[in-house]
């Protein structure tokens, strides 16, 4: 038993018995009235006793319930947020176990503090919502952004074919404000009924996947470009729970340009059939005449010869023409090597006059060279350079007249190096001008003046600009004559 | 009296190949270097069949047979049409469209040519025959 309670029990004794002797005096059980000093001696021990018991008791009393309210009150001031990691505190300790008002207190105590840690609980989860959701909340901002700004046209519409969702891109695209883009039918947005159907039945497939097409698709002002559409089903949110029973759920077009790569597939397509044209038409000169000199036909000699040169002819055409397409193929893919040093452009220039002077002397055609005095340096590559200058010299002397004239000058312009080719030769229209430049482009009314390949000038171009990063340009006056202009780093200004 | 034969192609050589295979075996050939050149020739000249190629400069083989046809003095005019262009034209487009009989891709045979102009006239014989036979 511990000390508070065994004096709380003699002070109690002690109370009763002298109650009772108060009482046993009072109702006058002891008889002999000569006993008053003794009963008046016992009633004051009694009294003495009772006293400080009593007192005791009361401040017992009065502490028991000092510390309860102090607990309470505690207990009231509790902040879930002061409550340490197992839940408890420091700031609310246990009543003492001697204290009347303990076990209720503890009852309190306890519902209190489980509440406070729940309390607790649910602000820690609260705050760790806030932050999932501000983080979601600047994810999809940021998801937001890079959706809007992709390069490629993306929208998405639901089973009824209405656009729910579309970038900048597609906006762009089909010329609709993307803020309001909802509840409205893409064969609305759009004239483009293959777009229109593409997604409607990548929409209504009953398994995942996708389906691609090439689709053309006009900007309304006559304009078109080719995209590779890939149309992908959007699962519906109750496909999560019963995947055996897909719903529509719309679908996602992803609109990729292969405007570029339409283009050089025509072009290429155009290159083949060019150079197909080009080669058959030599193969048909030499098959013909072969085959009039193997019947028979050419029955004297003179004709024989005649035909026989044809075929040489034909052949020499048709060597050039797998020559510089060779050439210009290897130049293009960057396989031929190339060896550029410092050199001075009019030797190279003498060069490709001596070159072509037997074909000028042939048609009468005067051929001058008007070079600068003055040292031209220009980092090239001599071999490309030369073949360069021979084309457009030789072209200059094919599409002269005989008894015309061709001019090869070179000089120092702007810090650069310029030479140009003029003749007086049928002239070039301001199509043509631009167009000489394509491959196996040759000008129409003049093509029966000279054989060509319609690769000299394309070559000429790709050596001076590609490979030397210079500029190659043509002006003409039709009927008047043509200047070919070559403008050159010059070598003093690159070291 | 021979029958006019009209040659229509911007390459000189395969002009001359075709005209001396034709002349050879007795045909009045004319030529022409280009569809312009060869609709002009056959206002004057009113020849018994057209050859041309496809590909020229100023009026091409097709613009030339749409002339033709839409004629009604030459809308009756057999064209062969002598072409590089191989597999990029439909044969059985040009004949629906435009009635061209024939079609022969280059490089082509003179022997083959001959006999391609031989059968066309001589059937276009037999049609004149017979609608000279109905009419009397």
């Amino acid at each position: 038993m511990s000390g508070s309670k065994s004096t709380d029990l003699l002070a109690v004794g002690a109370l009763v018995l002298c109650s009772a002797w108060v009482i046993a005096w009072a109702g006058g059980l002891v008889v002999d009235s000569g006993w008053w000093p003794l009963r008046l001696g016992l009633l004051g021990a009694g009294l003495a006793l009772a006293g400080p018991a009593a007192a005791l008791l009361l401040h017992r009393l009065k502490r028991n319930r000092r510390a309860a309210e102090q607990h309470f009150e505690a207990l009231c001031r509790l902040d879930p947020r002061d409550l340490s990691g197992d839940g408890t505190s420091d700031d609310v300790r246990p009543l003492p176990a001697d204290n009347p008002w303990c076990g209720i207190a503890g009852r309190v105590r306890q519902t209190l503090l489980e509440h406070c840690r729940r309390q607790q609980e649910l602000e820690h989860k609260r705050a760790a919502l806030e932050v999932r959701c501000h983080r979601a909340t600047t994810q999809s901002g940021q998801i937001t952004s890079i959706f809007s700004e992709l390069a490629e046209p993306i929208l998405a519409v639901d089973d009824y074919g209405e656009v729910v969702l579309a970038n900048r891109m597609a906006a762009e695209l089909f010329d609709f404000d993307p803020e309001n883009a909802g509840s409205r039918a893409l064969a609305q947005i759009t004239e483009c009924q293959k777009l229109v159907n593409l997604l409607s039945a990548a929409s209504h497939r009953k398994t995942s996947g996708e389906r691609v097409d090439e689709i053309e698709i006009g900007d309304g002002e006559g304009n078109s470009r080719w995209y590779r559409v890939t149309a992908t089903r959007l699962a519906a949110a109750e496909e999560e729970t019963d995947p055996a029973e897909p719903s529509p759920g719309g679908a996602v077009a992803v609109l990729h340009d292969i405007g570029n790569q339409k283009e050089l597939q025509k072009r290429n397509a155009e290159f083949v059939s060019a150079v197909s044209h080009e080669m058959k038409t030599p193969l048909a000169g030499i098959k013909a005449y072969v085959e009039l000199l193997v019947d028979g036909d050419a029955e004297d000699e003179e004709t024989q010869e005649e035909f026989l040169d044809v075929i040489n002819g034909q052949a020499d055409r048709l060597q050039r023409l797998v020559d510089n397409m060779l050439n210009l193929a290897r130049m293009e893919a960057g396989v031929v090597g190339v060896n550029k040093q410092n050199r001075p452009l009019n030797e190279i220039l003498e060069e490709a006059v001596h070159v072509v002077q037997p074909a000028a002397e042939a048609k009468q055609i005067k051929l001058a060279a008007e070079l600068s005095p003055m040292y031209l340096g220009v980092l090239a590559d001599r071999d490309m350079l030369l073949q360069s200058a021979i084309n457009l010299l030789s072209n200059a002397i094919k599409y002269t007249p005989d008894g015309g004239c061709v001019t090869l000058r070179s000089r120092l312009a702007d810090n650069q190096v310029r030479f140009e080719v003029q003749d007086t030769g049928v002239g070039l229209s301001e199509e043509d001008c631009q167009r000489v430049f394509e491959k196996f482009y040759r000008v129409k009314k003049d093509k029966n003046m000279a054989s060509g390949t319609g690769l000299g000038l394309p070559l000429a171009k790709h050596i001076v600009e590609d490979v030397h990063g210079g500029r190659l340009s043509a002006k003409s006056v039709p009927g008047k004559g043509s200047t070919f202009i070559i403008t050159l780093p010059s070598a003093g200004q690159l070291t | 009296m021979a029958k006019r034969i009209l040659l229509c192609d911007d390459e000189i050589h395969i002009l001359r190949a075709a005209e001396f295979k034709l002349k050879r075996a007795g045909y009045d050939v004319q030529i022409a270097g280009d569809g312009q050149e060869a609709w002009e020739a056959i206002e004057v000249l009113k020849p018994d069949m057209l050859i041309t190629d496809c590909q020229m400069p100023r009026l091409d083989g097709l613009g030339l047979v749409q002339r033709v046809r839409q004629n009604p003095d030459t809308a009756d005019l057999p064209v062969l049409m002598l072409t590089a262009k191989g597999f990029e034209l439909s044969h059985d487009d040009l004949a629906r469209k435009w009635n061209v009989i024939a079609v022969i891709s280059k490089p082509f045979s003179p022997r083959e040519l001959l006999r391609s102009v031989d059968e066309i006239l001589s059937e276009e014989d037999c049609t004149a025959k017979a609608a000279g036979g109905l009419d009397a």
